[in-house]
Protein backbone atom coordinates (compact mmCIF):
# COMPACT_ATOMS: atom_id res chain seq x y z
CA UNK A 1 0.00 0.00 0.00
CA UNK A 2 1.05 3.59 -1.31
CA UNK A 3 -0.92 6.36 -0.18
CA UNK A 4 -0.15 9.38 -1.83
CA UNK A 5 -1.64 12.64 -3.44
CA UNK A 6 -1.61 13.28 -7.06
CA UNK A 7 -2.15 16.67 -8.31
CA UNK A 8 -3.65 17.25 -11.70
CA UNK A 9 -1.50 20.58 -12.91
CA UNK A 10 -3.61 21.52 -15.86
CA UNK A 11 -6.91 21.86 -12.71
CA UNK A 12 -4.55 23.98 -10.26
CA UNK A 13 -5.13 27.74 -10.39
CA UNK A 14 -2.52 28.55 -7.55
CA UNK A 15 -4.94 29.67 -5.15
CA UNK A 16 -3.30 28.71 -1.98
CA UNK A 17 -6.19 27.24 -0.37
CA UNK A 18 -4.13 23.87 0.17
CA UNK A 19 -1.24 25.57 1.68
CA UNK A 20 -4.24 27.57 4.27
CA UNK A 21 -5.85 24.43 4.65
CA UNK A 22 -2.83 22.68 5.63
CA UNK A 23 -1.86 25.17 7.97
CA UNK A 24 -5.35 25.75 9.89
CA UNK A 25 -5.63 21.90 9.92
CA UNK A 26 -1.78 21.17 11.30
CA UNK A 27 -1.11 23.63 13.35
CA UNK A 28 2.06 25.04 11.59
CA UNK A 29 3.72 27.31 12.65
CA UNK A 30 4.36 30.93 11.40
CA UNK A 31 6.80 31.19 8.59
CA UNK A 32 6.66 27.36 7.70
CA UNK A 33 4.74 25.11 5.31
CA UNK A 34 3.67 21.47 5.37
CA UNK A 35 2.57 21.89 1.87
CA UNK A 36 3.69 25.06 -0.52
CA UNK A 37 2.46 26.28 -3.73
CA UNK A 38 5.10 27.72 -6.10
CA UNK A 39 4.53 29.08 -9.63
CA UNK A 40 6.89 27.60 -12.14
CA UNK A 41 7.22 29.95 -15.08
CA UNK A 42 6.35 31.83 -17.29
CA UNK A 43 9.04 29.93 -19.03
CA UNK A 44 9.39 30.40 -22.82
CA UNK A 45 7.25 27.13 -24.75
CA UNK A 46 10.38 26.53 -27.02
CA UNK A 47 13.85 27.69 -26.33
CA UNK A 48 14.14 31.51 -27.08
CA UNK A 49 10.44 32.06 -27.16
CA UNK A 50 9.18 35.78 -26.83
CA UNK A 51 6.01 36.48 -24.59
CA UNK A 52 3.47 35.81 -25.46
CA UNK A 53 4.65 32.13 -25.99
CA UNK A 54 5.41 31.46 -22.66
CA UNK A 55 3.70 28.96 -20.58
CA UNK A 56 3.22 28.22 -16.84
CA UNK A 57 2.09 26.05 -13.99
CA UNK A 58 1.50 26.04 -10.35
CA UNK A 59 3.16 23.12 -8.71
CA UNK A 60 2.21 22.30 -4.87
CA UNK A 61 5.37 20.63 -3.15
CA UNK A 62 5.55 19.33 0.17
CA UNK A 63 6.10 15.84 1.48
CA UNK A 64 6.71 13.04 -1.49
CA UNK A 65 6.31 10.02 1.04
CA UNK A 66 8.62 8.74 -0.70
CA UNK A 67 9.23 4.97 -1.65
CA UNK A 68 12.73 4.61 0.11
CA UNK A 69 12.98 7.62 1.61
CA UNK A 70 16.22 9.43 2.55
CA UNK A 71 14.93 10.88 5.68
CA UNK A 72 14.10 7.46 7.36
CA UNK A 73 17.62 6.04 6.41
CA UNK A 74 19.65 8.94 7.98
CA UNK A 75 17.29 8.83 11.18
CA UNK A 76 19.41 7.68 13.98
CA UNK A 77 16.56 7.24 16.39
CA UNK A 78 13.84 5.56 14.14
CA UNK A 79 12.00 8.63 14.52
CA UNK A 80 11.48 8.97 11.16
CA UNK A 81 9.64 6.04 9.91
CA UNK A 82 7.34 4.57 6.75
CA UNK A 83 4.27 3.17 7.77
CA UNK A 84 2.25 0.07 6.38
CA UNK A 85 0.29 2.33 4.29
CA UNK A 86 3.36 3.98 2.42
CA UNK A 87 3.16 7.63 5.18
CA UNK A 88 6.65 8.40 6.64
CA UNK A 89 5.62 10.12 9.96
CA UNK A 90 7.84 11.34 12.69
CA UNK A 91 7.58 10.26 16.16
CA UNK A 92 8.55 13.65 17.91
CA UNK A 93 8.88 11.26 21.41
CA UNK A 94 11.97 9.52 19.70
CA UNK A 95 13.23 12.64 17.80
CA UNK A 96 16.28 14.43 18.95
CA UNK A 97 16.69 17.20 16.81
CA UNK A 98 19.85 16.21 14.85
CA UNK A 99 18.25 17.97 11.44
CA UNK A 100 20.18 15.05 9.78
CA UNK A 101 16.73 14.22 8.03
CA UNK A 102 16.07 18.34 6.83
CA UNK A 103 19.12 17.46 5.58
CA UNK A 104 18.69 14.44 3.47
CA UNK A 105 15.43 15.59 1.97
CA UNK A 106 16.36 16.71 -1.62
CA UNK A 107 12.82 18.76 -1.55
CA UNK A 108 13.74 20.90 1.87
CA UNK A 109 9.91 20.26 2.92
CA UNK A 110 10.91 19.58 6.69
CA UNK A 111 12.03 21.94 9.49
CA UNK A 112 12.34 22.51 13.15
CA UNK A 113 9.87 23.25 15.01
CA UNK A 114 11.99 25.39 17.48
CA UNK A 115 9.39 25.41 20.32
CA UNK A 116 8.98 21.74 20.31
CA UNK A 117 13.04 20.93 19.36
CA UNK A 118 11.57 18.40 16.95
CA UNK A 119 11.48 17.88 13.13
CA UNK A 120 7.68 17.94 11.48
CA UNK A 121 6.42 17.79 8.18
CA UNK A 122 3.49 16.72 6.39
CA UNK A 123 1.74 13.76 7.75
CA UNK A 124 -0.71 13.53 4.97
CA UNK A 125 -3.24 14.58 7.73
CA UNK A 126 -2.63 11.15 9.73
CA UNK A 127 -5.70 12.30 11.45
CA UNK A 128 -8.28 11.94 9.06
CA UNK A 129 -6.74 9.38 6.74
CA UNK A 130 -7.25 7.21 9.51
CA UNK A 131 -10.78 8.06 9.66
CA UNK A 132 -11.56 7.27 6.67
CA UNK A 133 -10.96 11.37 5.77
CA UNK A 134 -9.54 12.70 2.55
CA UNK A 135 -6.37 15.24 3.51
CA UNK A 136 -7.18 18.56 3.99
CA UNK A 137 -5.02 19.91 0.93
CA UNK A 138 -7.34 17.68 -0.89
CA UNK A 139 -10.11 18.41 0.96
CA UNK A 140 -10.14 21.92 0.33
CA UNK A 141 -8.10 22.56 -3.25
CA UNK A 142 -10.02 25.46 -5.05
CA UNK A 143 -9.60 23.66 -8.40
CA UNK A 144 -10.35 20.00 -7.80
CA UNK A 145 -6.93 19.03 -8.82
CA UNK A 146 -5.96 17.26 -5.75
CA UNK A 147 -6.71 13.41 -5.23
CA UNK A 148 -6.28 11.16 -2.62
CA UNK A 149 -5.75 7.07 -1.96
CA UNK A 150 -3.70 3.91 -2.90
CA UNK A 151 -1.52 4.56 -5.90
CA UNK A 152 -1.04 0.51 -6.16
CA UNK A 153 -5.09 0.71 -6.55
CA UNK A 154 -4.50 2.77 -10.20
CA UNK A 155 -4.29 6.15 -10.38
CA UNK A 156 -7.90 6.16 -12.03
CA UNK A 157 -9.01 5.26 -8.43
CA UNK A 158 -7.75 7.89 -6.05
CA UNK A 159 -10.33 10.61 -4.78
CA UNK A 160 -11.13 13.75 -4.21
CA UNK A 161 -14.03 15.71 -2.79
CA UNK A 162 -17.38 15.39 -4.75
CA UNK A 163 -19.07 18.27 -6.36
CA UNK A 164 -22.05 19.71 -4.44
CA UNK A 165 -24.19 18.84 -7.02
CA UNK A 166 -23.94 15.20 -6.01
CA UNK A 167 -24.93 15.81 -2.45
CA UNK A 168 -28.66 15.40 -3.03
CA UNK A 169 -30.97 17.08 -0.86
CA UNK A 170 -28.52 15.81 2.05
CA UNK A 171 -26.30 18.97 2.42
CA UNK A 172 -24.89 18.32 5.57
CA UNK A 173 -21.45 18.04 6.70
CA UNK A 174 -20.95 14.14 6.64
CA UNK A 175 -22.71 13.99 3.24
CA UNK A 176 -19.65 16.49 2.05
CA UNK A 177 -17.13 15.04 3.59
CA UNK A 178 -17.87 11.35 2.40
CA UNK A 179 -19.15 12.16 -1.13
CA UNK A 180 -16.25 11.53 -3.26
CA UNK A 181 -15.35 11.88 -7.27
CA UNK A 182 -12.84 9.38 -8.45
CA UNK A 183 -9.75 10.50 -10.58
CA UNK A 184 -10.11 8.70 -13.59
CA UNK A 185 -13.74 9.79 -13.71
CA UNK A 186 -12.96 13.14 -13.19
CA UNK A 187 -10.04 14.78 -15.18
CA UNK A 188 -9.30 15.32 -18.63
CA UNK A 189 -7.27 12.28 -19.98
CA UNK A 190 -4.36 12.54 -20.17
CA UNK A 191 -0.95 9.69 -21.23
CA UNK A 192 1.65 8.02 -18.87
CA UNK A 193 4.36 10.55 -20.29
CA UNK A 194 2.05 13.03 -18.84
CA UNK A 195 2.76 11.89 -15.16
CA UNK A 196 5.31 13.57 -13.31
CA UNK A 197 7.10 13.09 -10.43
CA UNK A 198 10.01 15.43 -8.36
CA UNK A 199 13.67 14.70 -8.74
CA UNK A 200 14.70 11.48 -7.41
CA UNK A 201 18.09 10.64 -6.38
CA UNK A 202 17.29 7.48 -5.04
CA UNK A 203 14.45 8.03 -2.73
CA UNK A 204 10.92 7.24 -5.46
CA UNK A 205 9.40 9.93 -4.48
CA UNK A 206 5.48 8.56 -4.69
CA UNK A 207 3.48 11.68 -5.40
CA UNK A 208 2.69 12.09 -9.02
CA UNK A 209 2.34 15.57 -10.86
CA UNK A 210 -0.39 15.42 -13.97
CA UNK A 211 0.60 18.12 -16.37
CA UNK A 212 -0.53 18.04 -20.35
CA UNK A 213 0.44 20.25 -23.00
CA UNK A 214 2.65 21.59 -21.27
CA UNK A 215 6.65 21.18 -20.70
CA UNK A 216 7.77 19.55 -16.96
CA UNK A 217 10.24 21.78 -16.22
CA UNK A 218 13.14 20.31 -14.14
CA UNK A 219 14.63 16.76 -13.91
CA UNK A 220 12.23 13.82 -12.45
CA UNK B 1 21.49 25.81 3.90
CA UNK B 2 22.13 27.41 7.27
CA UNK B 3 25.75 27.72 9.03
CA UNK B 4 25.39 24.68 11.79
CA UNK B 5 27.84 25.61 14.00
CA UNK B 6 27.90 23.31 16.47
CA UNK B 7 28.28 20.59 13.58
CA UNK B 8 31.12 23.00 12.07
CA UNK B 9 33.02 22.77 15.41
CA UNK B 10 32.46 19.07 15.85
CA UNK B 11 33.51 17.66 12.40
CA UNK B 12 36.85 20.42 13.16
CA UNK B 13 37.74 19.09 16.60
CA UNK B 14 36.73 15.47 15.99
CA UNK B 15 39.04 15.58 13.08
CA UNK B 16 41.43 17.53 15.17
CA UNK B 17 41.59 14.88 18.07
CA UNK B 18 41.57 11.73 16.03
CA UNK B 19 44.23 13.52 13.81
CA UNK B 20 46.44 13.94 16.69
CA UNK B 21 45.81 10.62 18.58
CA UNK B 22 46.37 8.60 15.30
CA UNK B 23 49.30 10.90 14.84
CA UNK B 24 51.01 9.80 18.00
CA UNK B 25 50.28 6.35 18.05
CA UNK B 26 51.68 6.47 14.59
CA UNK B 27 54.92 7.63 16.18
CA UNK B 28 54.43 5.28 18.71
CA UNK B 29 54.04 2.66 16.47
CA UNK B 30 58.14 3.87 15.24
CA UNK B 31 59.08 4.26 18.51
CA UNK B 32 58.86 8.22 18.11
CA UNK B 33 58.11 11.12 20.25
CA UNK B 34 57.92 9.13 23.44
CA UNK B 35 58.12 12.10 25.86
CA UNK B 36 55.08 13.27 23.78
CA UNK B 37 52.94 10.75 24.56
CA UNK B 38 51.22 11.56 27.88
CA UNK B 39 50.82 15.59 26.51
CA UNK B 40 49.90 14.17 23.34
CA UNK B 41 46.89 12.15 25.16
CA UNK B 42 45.62 14.75 27.32
CA UNK B 43 45.71 17.07 23.99
CA UNK B 44 43.46 14.43 22.44
CA UNK B 45 41.08 14.21 24.98
CA UNK B 46 39.79 17.38 25.48
CA UNK B 47 40.01 18.17 21.59
CA UNK B 48 36.84 14.92 21.71
CA UNK B 49 35.53 16.65 24.84
CA UNK B 50 35.38 20.01 23.31
CA UNK B 51 33.82 18.71 19.64
CA UNK B 52 31.38 16.53 21.80
CA UNK B 53 30.01 19.47 23.88
CA UNK B 54 29.40 21.15 20.25
CA UNK B 55 27.36 18.35 19.29
CA UNK B 56 25.19 18.07 22.15
CA UNK B 57 24.52 21.82 21.87
CA UNK B 58 23.39 20.97 18.64
CA UNK B 59 21.04 18.09 19.57
CA UNK B 60 17.45 19.78 20.32
CA UNK B 61 16.46 16.49 23.06
CA UNK B 62 20.29 15.47 23.63
CA UNK B 63 18.57 14.05 26.93
CA UNK B 64 17.02 11.63 24.10
CA UNK B 65 21.37 10.91 22.71
CA UNK B 66 20.87 7.02 23.14
CA UNK B 67 18.06 6.68 20.85
CA UNK B 68 20.75 7.67 18.71
CA UNK B 69 21.44 3.92 18.96
CA UNK B 70 18.04 3.28 17.52
CA UNK B 71 19.36 2.82 13.30
CA UNK B 72 22.60 1.28 12.30
CA UNK B 73 21.91 2.48 8.77
CA UNK B 74 22.41 6.09 10.18
CA UNK B 75 25.47 8.00 9.91
CA UNK B 76 24.91 9.50 13.20
CA UNK B 77 24.15 5.91 14.76
CA UNK B 78 27.60 4.88 13.20
CA UNK B 79 29.49 7.72 14.17
CA UNK B 80 28.56 7.36 17.80
CA UNK B 81 29.86 3.65 17.99
CA UNK B 82 33.08 4.87 16.34
CA UNK B 83 33.26 7.40 18.64
CA UNK B 84 33.10 5.17 21.38
CA UNK B 85 35.35 3.13 19.95
CA UNK B 86 38.01 5.81 20.18
CA UNK B 87 37.68 6.30 23.03
CA UNK B 88 37.70 2.78 24.37
CA UNK B 89 40.86 2.42 22.42
CA UNK B 90 42.60 5.50 23.54
CA UNK B 91 41.85 4.61 27.49
CA UNK B 92 43.59 1.35 26.63
CA UNK B 93 45.85 3.23 25.00
CA UNK B 94 46.65 5.33 28.42
CA UNK B 95 47.10 2.35 30.69
CA UNK B 96 49.60 0.68 27.94
CA UNK B 97 51.39 4.17 28.00
CA UNK B 98 51.25 4.69 32.09
CA UNK B 99 52.26 1.17 32.24
CA UNK B 100 55.14 1.01 30.24
CA UNK B 101 58.38 1.26 31.30
CA UNK B 102 59.47 4.40 29.59
CA UNK B 103 56.23 6.17 29.96
CA UNK B 104 55.95 6.35 26.07
CA UNK B 105 55.93 3.06 24.34
CA UNK B 106 52.84 0.82 23.92
CA UNK B 107 52.04 -2.40 21.88
CA UNK B 108 53.18 -2.27 18.12
CA UNK B 109 49.38 -3.91 17.44
CA UNK B 110 47.53 -1.36 19.80
CA UNK B 111 49.78 1.55 18.52
CA UNK B 112 48.50 -0.03 14.81
CA UNK B 113 44.97 -0.33 15.67
CA UNK B 114 44.64 2.92 17.50
CA UNK B 115 45.85 4.93 14.11
CA UNK B 116 43.50 2.28 12.36
CA UNK B 117 40.48 3.24 14.48
CA UNK B 118 41.45 7.37 14.32
CA UNK B 119 41.06 7.28 10.58
CA UNK B 120 38.34 5.00 10.40
CA UNK B 121 36.33 7.67 13.24
CA UNK B 122 37.22 10.13 10.90
CA UNK B 123 36.03 8.58 7.71
CA UNK B 124 32.34 7.73 9.66
CA UNK B 125 32.02 10.82 10.81
CA UNK B 126 32.59 12.65 6.99
CA UNK B 127 30.47 9.69 5.22
CA UNK B 128 27.90 11.13 7.63
CA UNK B 129 27.00 14.07 5.57
CA UNK B 130 27.33 12.18 2.32
CA UNK B 131 23.66 12.52 1.10
CA UNK B 132 22.09 12.26 -2.37
CA UNK B 133 20.03 15.30 -1.70
CA UNK B 134 22.90 17.74 -0.98
CA UNK B 135 25.04 17.48 -4.80
CA UNK B 136 27.95 19.19 -2.90
CA UNK B 137 28.38 17.20 -0.12
CA UNK B 138 27.74 13.67 -2.16
CA UNK B 139 31.31 13.13 -2.92
CA UNK B 140 34.03 10.92 -1.67
CA UNK B 141 36.33 14.05 -2.23
CA UNK B 142 34.86 15.29 1.13
CA UNK B 143 35.66 12.39 3.02
CA UNK B 144 39.07 12.51 2.08
CA UNK B 145 38.96 16.19 2.69
CA UNK B 146 37.92 16.14 6.29
CA UNK B 147 40.75 13.11 6.57
CA UNK B 148 43.31 15.73 5.26
CA UNK B 149 42.50 17.72 8.02
CA UNK B 150 43.49 15.13 10.59
CA UNK B 151 46.64 14.39 8.06
CA UNK B 152 47.87 18.19 8.87
CA UNK B 153 46.53 19.33 12.42
CA UNK B 154 47.13 15.95 13.63
CA UNK B 155 51.02 15.25 12.71
CA UNK B 156 52.05 19.41 13.26
CA UNK B 157 50.37 18.89 17.01
CA UNK B 158 51.77 16.08 17.78
CA UNK B 159 55.34 17.84 16.69
CA UNK B 160 54.72 21.25 18.50
CA UNK B 161 53.84 18.89 22.10
CA UNK B 162 56.90 17.20 20.93
CA UNK B 163 59.10 20.25 20.49
CA UNK B 164 57.68 21.84 24.01
CA UNK B 165 58.33 18.43 26.15
CA UNK B 166 62.08 18.57 25.09
CA UNK B 167 62.04 16.04 22.36
CA UNK B 168 64.75 16.23 20.23
CA UNK B 169 64.62 14.27 16.99
CA UNK B 170 61.98 15.68 14.88
CA UNK B 171 63.34 14.21 11.36
CA UNK B 172 60.75 11.56 11.54
CA UNK B 173 58.06 13.73 13.03
CA UNK B 174 58.75 16.65 10.73
CA UNK B 175 58.46 14.65 8.09
CA UNK B 176 55.06 12.88 8.83
CA UNK B 177 53.94 16.59 8.97
CA UNK B 178 55.05 17.65 5.89
CA UNK B 179 53.40 14.65 3.90
CA UNK B 180 50.56 15.40 6.12
CA UNK B 181 50.47 19.21 4.83
CA UNK B 182 51.01 18.31 1.59
CA UNK B 183 48.06 15.37 1.17
CA UNK B 184 46.14 18.23 3.20
CA UNK B 185 46.87 20.55 -0.05
CA UNK B 186 45.84 18.25 -2.62
CA UNK B 187 42.92 16.77 -0.88
CA UNK B 188 41.45 20.44 -0.24
CA UNK B 189 42.43 21.32 -3.97
CA UNK B 190 40.59 18.72 -5.15
CA UNK B 191 37.11 19.07 -3.08
CA UNK B 192 37.02 23.11 -3.76
CA UNK B 193 37.33 21.74 -7.66
CA UNK B 194 34.81 19.36 -6.80
CA UNK B 195 32.36 21.97 -5.03
CA UNK B 196 33.39 24.48 -8.06
CA UNK B 197 31.79 22.18 -10.39
CA UNK B 198 28.86 20.62 -8.95
CA UNK B 199 25.98 23.33 -10.57
CA UNK B 200 24.65 21.02 -12.78
CA UNK B 201 23.98 19.17 -10.33
CA UNK B 202 20.68 21.04 -9.02
CA UNK B 203 17.49 20.98 -10.60
CA UNK B 204 16.06 24.20 -13.13
CA UNK B 205 12.93 25.23 -13.48
CA UNK B 206 13.50 28.37 -15.24
CA UNK B 207 11.59 31.14 -14.05
CA UNK B 208 9.39 30.30 -10.47
CA UNK B 209 7.81 32.00 -7.74
CA UNK B 210 7.47 31.39 -4.38
CA UNK B 211 3.73 33.41 -3.61
CA UNK B 212 4.26 32.68 0.21
CA UNK B 213 7.67 34.62 0.25
CA UNK B 214 6.97 37.29 -2.71
CA UNK B 215 10.46 39.21 -2.12
CA UNK B 216 12.69 36.10 -1.95
CA UNK B 217 14.91 35.89 -4.87
CA UNK B 218 15.41 33.07 -7.03
CA UNK B 219 17.49 30.02 -5.81
CA UNK B 220 20.52 30.19 -8.34
CA UNK B 221 22.91 27.43 -7.58
CA UNK B 222 25.97 29.26 -9.47
CA UNK B 223 25.54 32.32 -7.83
CA UNK B 224 25.65 30.67 -4.75
CA UNK B 225 28.96 28.85 -5.92
CA UNK B 226 30.53 32.08 -7.07
CA UNK B 227 29.39 33.92 -3.76
CA UNK B 228 31.69 30.83 -2.17
CA UNK B 229 34.46 31.42 -4.11
CA UNK B 230 36.98 33.78 -2.13
CA UNK B 231 36.35 32.00 1.15
CA UNK B 232 36.50 28.13 -0.81
CA UNK B 233 39.99 29.62 -2.57
CA UNK B 234 41.44 31.91 -0.09
CA UNK B 235 40.41 30.69 3.24
CA UNK B 236 40.16 26.80 2.92
CA UNK B 237 43.17 26.28 -0.11
CA UNK B 238 45.43 29.02 0.51
CA UNK B 239 45.40 29.59 4.18
CA UNK B 240 44.32 26.98 5.27
CA UNK B 241 46.04 24.10 3.15
CA UNK B 242 49.30 25.80 1.09
CA UNK B 243 50.44 27.84 3.75
CA UNK B 244 50.43 24.95 6.29
CA UNK B 245 52.37 22.96 3.83
CA UNK B 246 54.45 25.78 3.18
CA UNK B 247 55.31 26.08 6.94
CA UNK B 248 55.65 22.55 7.26
CA UNK B 249 58.34 22.47 4.43
CA UNK B 250 60.58 25.48 6.30
CA UNK B 251 59.97 23.87 9.34
CA UNK B 252 61.06 20.49 8.16
CA UNK B 253 64.39 21.70 6.67
CA UNK B 254 65.01 23.82 9.94
CA UNK B 255 64.39 20.16 11.45
CA UNK B 256 64.64 21.69 15.39
CA UNK B 257 62.53 22.16 18.09
CA UNK B 258 62.36 26.07 18.04
CA UNK B 259 61.11 25.82 14.29
CA UNK B 260 58.40 23.69 15.29
CA UNK B 261 56.86 25.65 17.99
CA UNK B 262 56.73 28.65 16.01
CA UNK B 263 55.72 27.51 12.71
CA UNK B 264 54.20 24.19 14.50
CA UNK B 265 51.64 26.69 15.95
CA UNK B 266 51.22 28.44 12.77
CA UNK B 267 50.34 25.07 10.68
CA UNK B 268 47.04 24.59 13.40
CA UNK B 269 45.96 28.25 12.90
CA UNK B 270 45.91 27.99 9.22
CA UNK B 271 44.87 24.50 9.45
CA UNK B 272 42.17 25.63 11.97
CA UNK B 273 41.05 28.76 9.68
CA UNK B 274 40.90 26.51 6.93
CA UNK B 275 38.68 23.96 7.96
CA UNK B 276 35.94 25.95 9.19
CA UNK B 277 36.38 28.11 5.98
CA UNK B 278 35.62 25.03 4.02
CA UNK B 279 32.78 23.73 6.27
CA UNK B 280 31.26 27.74 6.46
CA UNK B 281 31.33 26.86 2.15
CA UNK B 282 30.09 23.56 2.83
CA UNK B 283 26.56 24.51 4.33
CA UNK B 284 26.23 27.75 2.19
CA UNK B 285 26.65 25.58 -0.88
CA UNK B 286 24.75 22.55 0.68
CA UNK B 287 21.75 23.25 -1.69
CA UNK B 288 19.07 20.78 -2.17
CA UNK B 289 18.72 19.01 -5.52
CA UNK B 290 15.24 20.64 -5.75
CA UNK B 291 16.06 24.02 -3.73
CA UNK B 292 12.59 26.15 -4.71
CA UNK B 293 10.68 25.26 -1.32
Amino acid sequence: MQNVIVTDLNRCVGCLACSVACKSANSVPIGSFWNKVLRIGPNPKTPGAQCPDVEMYFLPVGCQHCETPECVAVCPTGASHKLADGTVQIDKAKCIGCQFCVMACPYNVRYLNEEEGVIEKCTLCAQKISQGELPQCVEQCGGRARFFGDIEQGIENLEGPGEPGAFGKDKSYETMITTRVKLGDYVHPFAQNEVHKLPNVGNKPAFAYILRDRQWRGKE
Amino acid sequence: MELQWELILFTTFIAWSAGLFGAQALAAAFGQAKKAQFASWIAAAVLLVVGGIAVFFHLKHWERIFNGFGNPTSGITQELIALLALAVVAIVYLVAVKRSEDGGSVPKWLAWIAVIVSAATVIVMAHSYMMVSRPAWDSFVWLAYVLGNSLVLGPATLAVIAAVTGEADFKQLGLWALIGALASLLLALAYAVSIQGVGAAFTDVGLYFDPTHPTKVMADANATLADQALLLWLGAVVVGAALPAVGALVAWRKNDATAWKLFGSGIIVCALIGAIALRVVFYNVGLSVFMFY
